[in-house]
């Protein structure tokens, strides 16, 4: 487990999450793949050292459902697909219909693979 | 003309102050264009919230009423007097891009690519004459084209334009991995003329590390797989990026 995020609260993880997503988006839209990757392993260390806690805390990452970043929303959509299916998947609906960019690429592709069984979360 | 080192320093320190500025000109436009951003989701969220649908059906484009809603939520004919257009969603403010460019390029292709996601095709209606966006038109043209059925993408491919791409809709590096026949590759079936953004976008997508393939890049998943698997993904991404219709 990640010591420095160990020794962070719950709150704190989750405007990490939130700030990692939206400079992640930065470099997503000019597929800078490198420096997206980095940020998808970091994301999935915090969203690991969630799921770790009592209760699996991955649940505060609904909060960012609403957040203007729209791979902000994808993301935290995607960390609580197995906790929050219906709410999570319905967020992925809006972006895939709704946005222009990547995240619209990204959340679609992973109501395919959903459907298709190819995403089972966890 | 420049005589002594002194005038050249002056000049570089001066230059330094103006692209400073320039920044600072760009982050204060930025920072306003991020606030009335966050408007306009919220206020995006109520109209979803109170049954706004960009599906809706309407009255086709060229007629009298062309854009009127002819259904409402519930799928109940509209009666005239009570039609509204589907673009009178309570947007707040419209955002605002900024009259400066950003200082480097790289922040500029995020900054008009950021732009382009956020404003939709009615980018070129909230940008005054002249604003430096136009410099990337047939990008910003290319990205809001309709979807096109999979025979329409594959005749474009015969004619190259700005703004766009010759696309594989097998991913030509790692077939070529896995034993695929240039032949196959390079064939018209396998050739689409798309966005330049959206071939980029797409291209970023395969080569991103994802949950759904357990932390692997969907271009790692395809590894080994058939030509018609690889075949059916490349066409779902097409669809699911407004690109193919299907």
């Amino acid at each position: 487990m990640n010591s420095a995020l160990n020794q962070k609260s719950t709150a704190d993880l989750v405007k990490i999450f939130a700030e990692y997503s939206a400079q992640q988006y930065d470099h997503m839209l000019i597929a800078e793949v490198k420096q997206v990757n980095r940020y998808y392993h970091m994301l999935k260390a915090i969203e690991l050292e969630l799921k770790s806690r009592i209760g699996d805390q991955r649940r505060a990452l609904v909060l960012l459902y609403d957040n203007p970043n729209p791979n902000v929303r994808v993301k935290a959509a995607k960390a609580t697909l197995a906790i929050a299916p219906a709410a999570a998947r319905q967020v992925l609906e809006v972006v895939a219909e709704t946005c222009y960019g990547p995240e619209k690429l990204e959340a679609g592709m992973s109501l395919t693979n959903l459907d298709r069984g190819i995403y089972q979360p966890t | 003309m420049l005589c002594s080192d002194f005038d050249i320093r002056r000049l570089m320190a001066l230059r330094a102050v103006e692209v400073g500025l320039l920044r600072l000109k760009w982050l204060a436009a930025a920072t306003r264009f991020e606030l009335a951003m966050v408007r306009h989701h919220r206020a995006l969220k109520l109209a979803y919230k109170y049954g706004y649908n960009p599906a809706q059906p309407r009255v086709p484009a060229g007629q009298r009423e062309g854009g009127q809603w002819t259904v409402d939520a519930n799928g109940n004919p509209v009666r005239p007097n009570r039609t509204r257009l589907a673009g009178e969603v309570p947007t707040g403010n419209s955002p605002e891009i900024p009259k400066e460019p950003p200082p480097t390029t790289r922040l500029r292709n995020i900054a008009i690519r950021v732009i382009a996601a956020r404003l939709g095709p009615g980018i070129f209606v909230a940008a005054e004459a002249g604003s430096w966006i136009y410099d990337h038109k047939e990008e910003i043209s290319a990205y809001f084209d309709p979807p096109k059925t999979l025979d329409e993408l594959q005749k474009d491919a015969e004619f190259p334009e700005k703004g766009y791409d010759i696309h594989h809709v097998v991913e030509r590096a790692s077939a070529k991995q896995d034993g695929s026949e240039d032949g196959q590759i390079e064939s018209p079936d396998n050739l689409v003329r798309i966005s330049r953004w959206k071939h980029w976008m797409i291209n970023g997508y395969y080569q991103s590390s994802s949950d759904e393939f357990g932390g692997l890049t969907p271009k790692e998943y395809l590894e080994g797989k058939s030509w018609e698997e690889r075949t059916r993904v490349g066409l779902d991404a097409l669809a699911r990026f407004g690109i193919l219709r299907k």
